[in-house]
């Protein structure tokens, strides 16, 4: 089991990563907010908002 | 055949692939995470195959494959195996409960649809996603020049719209986005917040970036849906194709084991440890 755990812990996250510092979480962000518009998109759908 | 023909050939392509690996998993693990994702998967590439065989020629049948896995349940069933991944709560059988009964109830309307389909409309000139649902034209909405139009009465006004194979009103139509609405929160959601986990431990950088295209492969797949249901339908074969191939990067990514992880290969696609 401690092996285990010192194998796993190896992998980490970079520092100093451009991708893992900035790109990475301006994603998640980004895909958070255009998951919520989508959301609301649909429910637009359900409530009658959206013609379709 | 057009480009917007072929994509749906080699989406279909990409699915069975990802199907049969996810299900090779889930025989192996006998974890029902895995069995979701490849219900969901299987739905995705009938949905993508049903797409293909439309380009070509006119099936009810088909269609209904098409419609009812492709465009309203293959979501939801994949974001309940993400559910899977990330919930031990006993809650989350009742919820399959639900998404079981849900499905069989959209199967019945859909079947209710069949016979009330108007087949005249149907070309191989244009996708399929441009024509299926017939709309109702808005005050100073003006129909595509190449729409065929009548004038009907919708909820009690007199409404222009363009005609599609579904009539006006269908009510499979509304069961769509309850799918659709669960389909993005579990999956999209689960890769957002199983990302967003490990990078804030920082460990696991090949699951951040598993989970990261996961999210994005099915926002593509969504955002896709979303304009064609504002009638740009063109654009939704080539969403489903960016959408396959990045969830199944995502997915054989998590699932490759990092050069130090030799003890305990990461297997899971979007999960929270």
């Amino acid at each position: 089991m401690a092996g285990k755990i010192r194998a796993n812990s190896k992998s980490h996250i970079p520092r100093g990563s451009l991708f893992f510092e900035k790109i990475v979480p301006i994603s998640l962000i980004t895909m958070g907010i255009v998951t919520f518009a989508l959301i609301l998109f649909a429910a637009g759908v359900i409530l009658g908002f959206v013609n379709f | 055949m057009s480009l917007n023909q072929i994509l749906p050939f080699i989406s279909t392509a990409v699915m069975a692939w990802f199907t049969v690996d996810v299900f090779q998993r889930f025989i192996v693990r006998r974890n029902p995470a895995f069995l979701f994702w490849g219900i969901g998967l299987a739905m995705f590439g009938a949905g993508s195959f049903a797409e293909a065989y439309l380009a070509l020629a006119w099936n009810k049948w088909v269609f209904f494959v098409w419609y009812l896995f492709g465009a309203a349940l293959n979501a939801a069933w994949l974001g309940h195996g993400t559910l899977y991944l990330l919930v031990r709560k006993s809650w989350r059988h009742g919820v399959t409960v639900i998404l079981v009964a849900g499905s069989l109830f959209a199967t019945y309307l859909m079947l209710q649809a069949i016979p009330k389909l108007d087949a005249s409309v149907f070309t191989t000139d244009k996708p399929i996603s441009e024509q299926y649902g017939t709309k109702a034209l808005g005050e100073g909405e003006i129909a595509p020049t190449d729409a065929q139009t009548f004038t009907t009465t919708y909820r009690g006004n007199e409404v222009k719209a363009v005609r599609g194979l579904l009539p006006l009103g269908t009510p499979v139509r509304l069961t769509t986005p309850f799918f659709n609405i669960y389909g993005l929160l579990t999956l999209v959601g689960g890769a957002i917040y199983s990302a967003y986990l490990f990078w804030r431990k920082r460990v696991m950088p090949n699951r951040v970036i598993a989970n990261v295209l996961i999210a994005a492969g099915a926002l593509a797949i969504g955002f896709a849906s979303t304009l064609t249901r504002l009638g740009y339908g063109e654009y939704l074969y080539l969403g489903e194709l960016i959408s396959a191939v990045m969830m199944f990067m995502g997915f054989r990514m998590a699932a490759k084991p990092q050069p130090d992880e030799a003890v305990e290969p990461s297997i899971i696609p979007a999960s929270a440890d």
